[in-house]
């Protein structure tokens, strides 16, 4: 039976204001914060108008040969599926009704069920968004990965120039491209050896489109307690798909610079065999 | 008997089926639970983007935000609007779930009714939720389908 809390207070809240600053200094009033000045984030705008007009830019074909690089034609409507100001549905018919033959939207649409997909996983098994689903697959015990996120990776000091670069635009912008997603959170699990739950949480608190579901599962996909084998890249790998503003000099992204098997070998020495 | 709205942060829209359940007229509520959004770890960003959201909505319909606990504000509300059922978009998150079944007994009097958005798959069994594969294999012609079915 659920826990009932009881407060009995009930306020009404305004919901006009001139402008973001107001709100923003009106929504840190009610979260009791009254830490020093905060800038204006740089965040999406919310509401319906500003969806509508992401979704008619919409691009399934090119979402298809693209989406895997930072500056392909990703569709950044994750912040509003995931409040519901766009449902999974809508989405989908206006993909289907952007191009010729199903086909064409079916990339697109195959991420959009990733989605649906999580939710499915968070109905059945609430319990599976903060407890391991299965156990690592890295030759470590879940007890080995550190419970808490060290300073320097929420700082973004890790002195990793691509690392710090992503924690930066998570900490700014609160949204990431998914490869610079998978990039960090792997960092992190991987090289760091801190458990996915920390990671999951330093997410969530920055994301705009932040999601128990697709959130912690695909922590869980990476950290391979939620699929077959431990996700790793390599600084090739990142120079590939991220263009020219994020820094993959070598001398500057170290721990990164190796092959797939080296890597294996460093990261999961009570492992045998190769991955990628 | 009129009806009452519970919005909450997972369903920010307008056209949800929440609406078409309820009638024209029926009031709407967002219950603005600070300590409850900071559990949930939404950080201030993400409180921005959602109470932005809020406004937008409130501009085009009459609605309220209330600051407080969907518990305790909402039989309060529904009393005062003379409402006899209590609608609220369906959710997986077991705050919510566990704020519903407060809710039907803090309000006995109101039927709580909980709307499901419009479905992105129709299944015709359980999928294997294991893998994403083992389900995109069953969902996938649906999915492809213009209203999914
Ligand atoms: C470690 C990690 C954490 C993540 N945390 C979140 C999160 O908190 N919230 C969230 O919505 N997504 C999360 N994702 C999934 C994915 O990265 C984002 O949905 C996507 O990057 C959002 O950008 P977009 O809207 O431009 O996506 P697009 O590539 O344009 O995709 C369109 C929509 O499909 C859905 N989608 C696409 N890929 C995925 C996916 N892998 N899983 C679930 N939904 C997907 C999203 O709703 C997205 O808006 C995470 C992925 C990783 C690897």
């Amino acid at each position: 039976m659920p826990i009932c809390r009881v407060m009995n207070e009930m306020i009404p809240l305004p919901s006009r204001f001139t402008d973001r600053a107001a709100l923003l200094a009106h929504i840190r009033a009610l979260a009791g914060d009254s830490a020093a000045d905060m800038p204006v984030p740089d965040i999406a705008a919310g509401g319906r108008r500003a969806a509508e007009t992401a979704l008619a830019a919409i691009d399934p074909r090119a979402y298809a040969v693209s989406r895997n690089h930072l500056d392909g034609a990703v569709t950044r409507l994750s912040p509003y599926i995931r409040h519901g100001v766009l449902s999974l549905d809508e989405v989908r018919n206006a993909a289907l009704a952007s191009v010729g033959d199903a086909r064409q939207a079916e990339k697109f649409i195959q991420e959009l069920a990733w989605r649906d997909y999580w939710q499915r996983v968070y109905l059945a098994h609430p319990e599976r968004i903060w407890a391991d689903v299965e156990s690592y697959k890295t030759g470590f015990d879940a007890s080995e990965y550190d419970p808490d996120l060290p300073a320097d990776i929420a700082a973004g000091e890790t002195g990793v120039a691509c690392i710090d670069q992503f924690v930066a635009t998570l900490v700014d912008t609160g949204y990431l491209h998914n490869h610079a997603r998978m990039y960090l959170a792997a960092y992190i699990v991987h090289w760091r050896r801190v458990c996915w739950q920390a990671g999951a949480r330093f997410f969530l608190d920055h994301l705009i489109d932040g999601d128990p579901a697709s959130n912690n599962l695909s922590w869980q996909w990476i950290a391979s307690t939620f699929s077959n084998k431990p996700y790793i890249f390599n600084l090739e790998n990142v120079a590939k798909y991220c263009g020219p503003d994020i820094n993959t000099i070598p001398r500057h992204n170290l721990v990164l610079d190796q092959s797939y098997e080296r890597l294996s070998d460093l990261l999961f020495p009570y492992m045998g065999g190769t991955h990628g | 008997m009129a009806d009452l709205v519970w919005l909450h942060e997972e369903a920010l829209r307008l056209t949800h089926p929440v609406f078409a359940a309820a009638g024209p007229d029926a009031a709407c509520v967002f219950v603005w639970d600070a300590a409850r959004l900071a559990e949930s770890h939404v950080g201030l960003k993400r409180q921005l983007f959602i109470y932005e959201t809020l406004c937008e909505m409130a501009s085009a319909r009459a609605m309220e935000i209330h600051q407080g606990q969907a518990e305790a504000v909402l039989p309060r509300l529904a009393e005062a609007a003379g409402a006899g059922r209590i609608l609220v978009p369906a959710s997986p998150d077991p705050a919510i779930r566990a704020a519903i079944a407060c809710l039907r007994r803090a309000a006995p009097h109101c039927e709580v009714v909980a709307v499901e958005d419009t479905p992105f798959a129709t299944l015709t069994s359980q999928p294997d939720l294991r893998r994403f594969f083992r389900y995109w294999n069953k969902a996938k012609k649906s999915a492809l389908r213009p209203q999914g079915i």
